[in-house]
């Protein structure tokens, strides 16, 4: 677990980069910290690792301050990932990946073993890759190598400052899917910076949004898209917050919000998961692909069918209700 | 020897003042002359070099091999071979010697500069309709002409020096004060010669990045 | 073949066979004699030179390597400043003049030399060793750090192999211009190929003039190829790789 108390960093002795913080990451949590440029996010994350100092306030890491740490050896400890991957030009990808547990003392068959375990997990084939230099490879493939190399000597905790930001939008898209995947197989605490609110409600568990070194609202995703703290928020998730809010709904969350109507063959319809997003609903029935979508869960049953009006009555729900004070989260 | 002092220093300055100021006139000559040729032979064949990939690497080979020859054995080789004509020994030695050392510095810079003129800027030229020739004149030289002028400083300064040793096969210049002055173990003349000669580069040095930075275009 | 191919396939044959006419024109007139009919004296020359190069060389890596590191730690950031632009300046400071001033204050011998060529060949190497270092990215030291890397580790792992090929850049310069100013030692009483340049000026002797130019050319230009060789050789191979995909 991460905690900030109350963490300042002062510049130059006036200019405040990080305004007061305070929040706690939880063990196999994913927090996204967003916001415009200048907003504190990345002195944010390299004060956890002590690339900047904390010029007030801490930062308890596992319970022990990071003061009482020694920096090398709690580094060691920690994955990171930057933007621009970062990657040692003379070393091999191998011994990019396997710095660390180098510096560790870990022997070759054990660093072997991990190099091929990280390779799969990433999606790289390890004896393809093994010799290759970061030269050699794309953009989106040296950025995996950031990731497989962070995650190199197993660490508790991530930190990713804006890992796929270079990257373009197509390979960035299919990166921050794979790294999902990753993270669910790892279950690491995460750190993540970023300056693309999409990206933050993808990825995020929680998403931390901060302006002049002051957090404006710390959430789970939905509840910063539907009830913004204030005008910052709203303006910064943007105007089309509630539609990008459908993407964190599934099919189930509406049934057991609203529940759904009886099924009708009668009319135009097309049958889907149960687990499909409301975005992907939303779109289907404004496409004009069928008036009404026929509800199946994974076995198969069907449960019943929904059309627009189910949406709409959703969103109200989750939107208004919520905003006249009936929070369900409130940190 | 004696051990220099200012007062000395001065001393030899002021009362040899004429003839200090004959031998800078003289290396200026020397140096001048060997990098007017040097410019009008190093810079077209540069630019012709952007033309043919494969000669460009013969030349520059050649020339960065020349290069590495010390200037004191070029001229060694040089006297025999320029006796057959009856100049072995001289000012057209030297100034052959200074033109064969300036074509790497300003060939090479010649060719990296117009090379190195970004493809977009190449392909505008040529979109809004100009010729070759146009666009060597009016995009290409200008835009290379920063990294032309950077390859003229290098050659002017290795040139300094070396014409300093071409005193030695009589070539005059400021290299004659430390030659004398070592034959007459008069140590203030070695020093004053030696002095002069570094200020004459340090000088050259400093004009020449200020019309190197002039040539610049603003905002690059 | 291709005209361009054709036109550079001729000017590399008008220079072999420069260099051969060159070299059989010697021969048939002698030029090479002393060489044959004194061979002591041809060694004890190479070995002079060879020593001058060799002390005064190792002496400069040796010490301005270490200095290039240390110059461009954090703490030395503002000496570091002064260092380049002195290295910059020094470096326009003709040969001879540093000969002679070094002279001015030693007099005459073999030390003199080693000091003159000692102070030449510094610069040099100083100066690539802190572009090299500095040329290192400034994120894949933050990288390094972020990782738990040590001071010392990035230094060894990063920073120094990154810098192998300006670093050798500048020992290859500065060895190939000693091997030229060491041919001026003679005139400071620092022995060497020189000898037999400067006597042969001086006697309007051919003879001695090429056994002592053509030689000391040569080792010139063998150093400078094994030190290319070097290059190649110690850079490590990730950054070869990224060189060549820049040009």
């Amino acid at each position: 677990m991460i905690q900030f108390n109350d963490v300042s960093k002062i510049y130059n002795g006036s200019v405040k980069a990080v305004d007061n913080v305070s929040f706690d990451v939880q063990d196999g949590e994913f927090v996204i910290l967003v916001g415009p440029s200048g907003c504190g996010k990345t002195t944010l994350l390299r004060m956890v690792n002590q690339l900047e100092d904390i010029t007030d306030g801490e930062i308890i890491l596992n319970g022990k301050s990071l003061k009482e740490l020694n920096k090398i050896e709690m580094r060691r400890k920690i994955g990171y990932v930057i933007q621009s991957n970062g990657l040692f030009p003379n070393m091999s990808i191998e011994k990019n990946v396997m710095i660390v547990p180098d510096l560790l003392g870990w022997d070759r068959k054990k660093r072997q073993d991990r190099f091929n375990h990280l390779m799969e997990l990433i999606g790289l084939h390890p004896d393809e890759f093994r010799k290759r230099y970061p030269h050699e490879l794309s953009g989106g493939q040296q950025q995996r190598i950031g990731v497989a190399r962070a995650l190199a000597a197993d660490p508790p905790v991530m930190l990713m400052d804006e890992p796929f930001g270079a990257l373009d939008p197509i390979i960035r898209n299919r990166l921050q899917e794979e790294f999902l995947q990753i993270q669910k197989e790892v279950n690491k605490t995460i750190l993540f910076v970023s300056h693309d609110i999409d990206e933050a409600v993808k990825m995020g568990d929680k998403i931390a949004l901060l302006r002049d070194g002051q957090i404006m609202q710390y959430d789970r995703p939905a509840e910063i898209l539907n009830h913004p703290k204030n005008d910052f928020v709203s303006e910064f998730v943007g105007q089309d917050r509630v539609l990008k809010s459908t993407s964190l709904y599934s099919v189930k969350d509406l049934e057991q919000t609203v529940g759904l109507s009886p099924h009708d063959d009668s009319a135009r319809i097309k049958t889907i998961k149960e687990n499909t997003s409301l975005r992907i609903i939303l779109s289907m029935l404004l496409n004009q692909e069928a008036d009404h979508l026929v509800v199946e869960d994974s076995h198969g049953n069907k449960k019943g069918s929904l059309t627009l009006d189910h949406i709409e009555k959703f969103l109200q729900v989750e939107v208004r209700e919520k905003n006249d004070g009936v929070s369900l989260q409130h940190e | 020897m004696e051990v220099l002092t200012i007062t000395d220093f001065l001393n030899y300055f002021t009362n040899n003042s004429e003839q200090i100021f004959d031998y800078t006139l003289e290396h200026i000559q020397l140096v001048g002359l060997a990098i007017i040729i040097s410019i009008l032979i190093g810079v077209p064949l540069g630019i012709y070099l952007t033309t043919n990939d494969e000669l460009a690497s013969t030349v520059l080979q050649i020339t960065s091999i020349i290069m590495t020859i010390p200037s004191i054995a070029l001229f060694g080789i040089m006297i025999p071979i320029l006796s057959i004509i009856g100049q072995g020994i001289g000012f057209l030695p030297a100034l052959i010697a200074l033109i064969l050392y300036s074509q790497l510095p300003i060939i090479r810079n010649t060719y990296t500069g117009i090379k190195d003129v970004d493809p977009n800027i190449r392909d505008a030229a040529q979109g809004i309709g100009m010729t070759t020739v146009q666009r060597l004149w009016k995009v290409e030289i200008p835009n290379a002409m920063p990294l032309i002028m950077a390859g003229v400083r290098t050659a002017t300064i290795l040139n300094i020096g070396i014409g300093a040793i071409a005193a030695y096969i009589g070539a005059g210049g400021l290299g004659s004060l430390i030659n004398q002055g070592i034959s007459r173990s008069n140590n203030t003349m070695v020093l004053v010669g030696a002095i002069v000669v570094s200020i004459l580069a340090i000088i050259a040095d400093l004009v020449l990045k200020y019309i190197q930075k002039k040539f610049t275009p603003k905002g690059g | 073949m291709n005209r361009n191919k054709l036109i550079s396939l001729i000017v590399k044959i008008i220079f072999w066979v420069g260099l051969i006419v060159f070299f059989s024109w010697a021969f048939s007139n002698d030029m090479f004699l002393p060489i044959f009919e004194e061979p002591g004296a041809f060694f004890n020359l190479l070995g002079e030179h060879l020593i001058l190069v060799l002390i005064s060389g190792s002496l400069a890596i040796l010490t301005s390597i270490p200095l290039g590191i240390f110059l461009t730690r954090p703490r030395f950031r503002k000496v570091e400043f002064f260092a380049v632009n002195i290295a910059n300046l020094g470096q326009t400071i003709p040969s001879l003049a540093i000969l002679a001033l070094v002279m001015g204050f030693m007099g005459i011998g073999m030390e003199a030399a080693l000091v003159a060529l000692f102070a030449y060949s510094v610069l040099p190497i100083l100066q690539n060793t802190i572009a090299g270092i500095n040329s290192v990215d400034e994120d894949k030291k933050d990288a390094a750090r972020g990782m738990g890397l040590t001071n010392t580790q990035i230094l060894w792992r990063i920073e120094l192999p990154n810098a192998a090929y300006s670093i050798i850049a500048g020992v290859r310069t500065a060895l190939v211009m000693n091997i030229g100013t060491a041919a001026l030692a003679y005139l400071i009483g620092g022995g060497g190929f020189g000898v037999w340049i400067f006597t042969g000026i001086q006697l309007f002797d051919n003879a001695y003039l090429i056994s002592g130019a053509v030689p000391v050319s040569m080792l010139a230009i063998a150093v400078d190829y094994l030190f290319r060789g070097m290059q190649f050789v110690l850079v490590p191979k990730g950054l070869r790789l990224a060189r060549q995909a820049v040009s």
